[in-house]
């Protein structure tokens, strides 16, 4: 495969042949890293597509490839297909009948841009790629407006036909676009910066709906595995009712084991004061976060309960990064659980996209039918801590401690202090990340990236789309990062940024060769408890 | 006479366009929820980035509103574009000078309205500093913005052709009132005169340049509106009706009777993908 030079790539090269690559991976281009993992030679090679999806999908954009749906035509007429098949669904998203919901934010998005670029300086992607052209926050943002322009009206309605010959839109151009869109984490942190107040994270997500709900392209796990599994079987894990119900039997031996007493954890308890929901993807990957859940729960005597109804024990809803048909559909069933439940509100456990979902994407919609409020696991807990209800010794959990801002309900909903209050009163060696808060870098896996890892997807997220974090948390960690004596604890309080973090991790080595070590809050709390024997964290037993 | 008359025409079409742009995405269907934080007016949370959802039973709480904040934060961003200043120091600069020139020419015009009803040295003197201090501004932010979206590669590859114009028109509107004011009026006392014929709706004498001049000024008023330059539009929308929006769906409130208005709606257009209801194919 031809591979373009490396000049600034520019919006009519999206329409070059498929045999050319518009960007090569090259770790030399990609932005430093700190120490202990400065040089290339620290860092694990990357790898070549290989493998036949790499001639079958769109690996012609950088290299990589994350939508498995998405495959070159073999046709005239399927190339036909992809490109009139995209316009008639980008004149979908620009009408107030078929894209209600977004329709005037996007509107506002495709219209004023200054091209001012004040935003690639906030896209961690773009730093992190060492500023390569097609990752900045305008690019993807730019060519919709151009086709949008050319081939729509100012009331999304078409002005004109495809024709093959037109010389700024082919198929390529669809194709690369749909990858894309898959190169965004959707933060929106570039959004914060604009002084139009634009955003450029929706304008990916418009395209990812266009491919989609039009097309009916979306990568596998959040659309196959994803939704359409969760409205069949209640989860995206695929758990069934009666796996959820092993699952917690097994949950209350193993905090008997852990903390030397057995606790009920109460499941489908109706007119309870609280339904917990927690991203099933922790049931089966970090156990002892549910657990830890059951514990505060427990000592503190709270009236909870978890469910065991189809979609009442995932509270995941991946259709927030690309469908807001499929989102409204598992919100809904999500909500209408609660309902039937008869609980006074729903808590949400510590999955991000979860509580935004839940809180404020479904607010507008879902809620309507099956009103039951929703808050944040956070406030709750931080009140049980603040009002004593719970007892800590923070010399338990002596060792640095870091906090990482999940994007969803920190940047997007604003709860941004009682994770603080919480860290302050049970970590006395806990330090901020620069920047955090509101001003966060997203952990890399947000949007779907974290459970995507067909083809060479993993590879772009772990060196590319994590870079930024990696980089805080050894900038977090720098005067103890090298010796492994010492555990530095990343508090990641987000399923998805759990898995970003252990995906990184995994690939730098970091904890076996460094002592990095990551998980929750609530595992971090339950170690703290003064009632507790044995620590409650792994790698603390492991000591 | 016809001066006057294009002069009045161009700014009830400025208006009249704004209003239009304006309505349209007012109009819009309530839209889902996006916000950004910080959200200004959050009280006591705005400067931080927090919310009402930093506070357990939220819902059962009154939520505490700063108008004041949202205010503040509106004015720093209109007066200074803050978040420009703050996150493109280089662009700012230039940005900023062209926005300030606008601002101190629309002072201009208030002043010499003053004036005509106040005959104080003063604001005469004032309006005249504030026209040409504006037009100077005018002209290097939009040559200087011209020049650097022409040079500099990671701006051209996004410029297009109208964005150019743009820039372009607005430079050469200041530079015939820059002209004409250095050879010419070197007091810019075309100013009083003109705006006694537009309030006594008398004929305004002007030389060949200075009718240039105003033609094009009133050309740029009307062309304003109906480009992305109408940015003080969007970005009301954009601010307060978007990334702002954060107000929730409480039973009964106004946001519960547009989501039932919303949910009774039946589109006219269908999505084609497999998933959507309708479209699959029979299962065997």
């Amino acid at each position: 495969m031809a591979q373009s030079k490396k000049k600034l790539i520019t919006l009519q090269d999206m329409k070059k042949p498929q045999d050319v690559q518009l960007s090569t991976p090259d770790l030399n281009d990609y932005m430093q890293l700190p120490k202990p993992y400065d040089t290339i030679e620290s860092q694990p090679a990357l790898t070549e597509p290989k493998g036949a999806w790499a001639e079958k999908n769109i690996t012609f954009l950088d290299g990589y490839a994350g939508i498995e749906g998405l495959v070159r035509p073999q046709t005239k007429e399927e190339e036909r297909e992809m490109v009139e098949k995209f316009l008639s669904g980008l004149g979908k998203i620009l009408s107030a009948d078929t894209n209600r919901g977004m329709v005037q934010p996007l509107l506002l998005s495709l219209e004023y841009c200054a091209k001012c670029n004040t935003c690639s300086e906030a896209c961690h992607i773009f730093e992190a790629s060492g500023r390569n052209e097609i990752y900045r926050p305008i690019f993807r943002s730019e060519l919709l407006r151009r086709i949008t322009k050319k081939y729509f009206d100012k009331n999304g309605n078409l002005i004109r036909k495809w024709d093959e010959n037109d010389p700024d839109l082919n198929w390529e151009t669809i194709a690369r676009l749909g990858e894309l869109a898959y190169r965004c984490n959707l933060c929106r942190r570039c959004a914060q910066t604009c002084p139009l107040g634009l955003d450029n994270a929706l304008i990916a997500k418009e395209i990812r709906k266009i491919f989609s709900q039009e097309m009916g392209i979306a990568p596998k796990p959040l659309h196959e595995k994803g939704t359409m599994l969760q409205l069949k079987t209640g989860s995206s894990t695929g758990m069934t009712s009666a796996a959820f119900l092993d699952i917690i039997e097994f949950l209350e031996d193993d905090i008997e084991e852990k903390i030397g007493r057995r606790i009920k954890i109460p499941v489908d308890k109706k007119g309870a004061d609280i339904l917990l929901t927690h991203n099933a993807g922790e049931f089966m990957a970090w156990p002892e976060n549910p657990a830890a859940f059951a514990i505060l729960f427990d000592e503190a005597g709270l009236d909870w309960t978890l469910s065991s109804e189809l979609a009442g024990y995932d509270n995941v809803n991946y259709g927030l990064w690309y469908d807001d048909y499929q989102a409204k559909q598992v919100g809904t069933s999500q909500l209408k659980v609660a309902k039937e439940l008869g609980v006074k509100r729903i808590i949400i456990g510590e999955c991000g996209h979860a509580h935004r979902a839940a809180a404020v994407a479904m607010d507008r919609s879902a809620v309507g039918s099956y009103y039951v409020p929703r808050e944040s696991f956070l406030p709750l807990l931080r009140d049980l801590v603040k009002d004593k209800v719970l007892q800590f010794d923070p010399a338990k959990n002596n060792f640095p401690v870091t906090l990482h801002d999940p994007c969803n309900y920190v940047r997007s909903m604003g709860i941004v202090q009682p994770q603080r209050e919480i860290l302050r009163a049970i970590c006395p060696q806990f330090r901020e990340m620069t920047p955090h808060g509101v001003h966060n870098y997203c952990c890399g896996g947000g949007s779907g990236f974290a459970i995507m890892n067909s083809m060479n997807f993993a590879e772009f997220r772990t060196t590319v789309a994590t870079r930024m974090k990696f980089k805080q948390i050894l900038n977090a960690f720098a005067d103890t990062i090298e010796n492994p004596d010492i555990p530095k604890y990343v508090c990641a309080p987000c399923s998805n940024c759990k898995g970003a973090m252990r995906d990184i991790f995994e690939y730098y080595e970091a904890t076996e060769k460094y002592n990095l070590q990551y998980g929750g809050l609530v595992e971090l709390m339950v170690n703290a408890l003064a009632s507790l024997d044995k620590p409650y964290l792994e790698f603390l037993s492991e000591e | 006479m016809l001066l006057v008359v294009f002069l009045y025409l161009a700014f009830i079409a400025f208006i009249v366009f704004s209003l239009k742009k304006a309505i349209e995405f007012a109009k819009m269907p309530m839209h889902g929820r996006w916000e950004l934080y910080p959200v200004p007016k959050e009280k006591g949370k705005g400067h931080y980035g927090g919310s009402y959802y930093e506070e357990t039973k939220w819902y059962e709480k009154k939520r505490e509103i700063s108008l004041a904040a949202e205010i503040i934060d509106m004015l720093k961003e209109i007066l200074f574009i803050k978040k420009l200043f703050d996150n493109q120091r280089p662009f700012w600069w230039l940005s900023y000078s062209m926005h300030l020139g606008i601002y101190l020419i629309i002072g201009w015009l208030v002043l010499l309205f003053l004036a005509f009803f106040i005959s104080l040295p003063f604001i005469q003197g004032l309006a005249a500093l504030c026209g040409m201090a504006g037009i100077v501004l005018v002209m290097i932010g939009s040559g200087g913005l011209l020049i650097k979206r022409m040079v500099q590669e990671e701006l051209k590859v996004y410029t297009t052709g109208q964005e150019y114009f743009n820039l372009a028109f607005l430079f050469v509107v200041a530079a015939t009132g820059f002209i004409n004011w250095i050879i010419f009026d070197p007091a810019l006392s075309y100013g009083p005169q003109l705006m006694n014929s537009l309030l006594t709706l008398t004929p305004f004498a002007a030389g060949p340049l200075l009718t240039v001049h105003i033609i094009l000024a009133g050309a740029v008023i009307i062309y304003i509106p109906l480009t992305k330059m109408s940015h003080y539009v969007g970005k009301f929308f954009t601010f307060h009706k978007v990334i702002w929006d954060n107000e929730p769906y409480l039973p009964g409130n106004e946001i519960s009777v547009k989501v039932k208005e919303g949910m009774s709606y039946q589109p006219r257009g269908r999505w084609a993908a497999p998933h959507y209801p309708g479209n699959q194919k029979e299962e065997k």
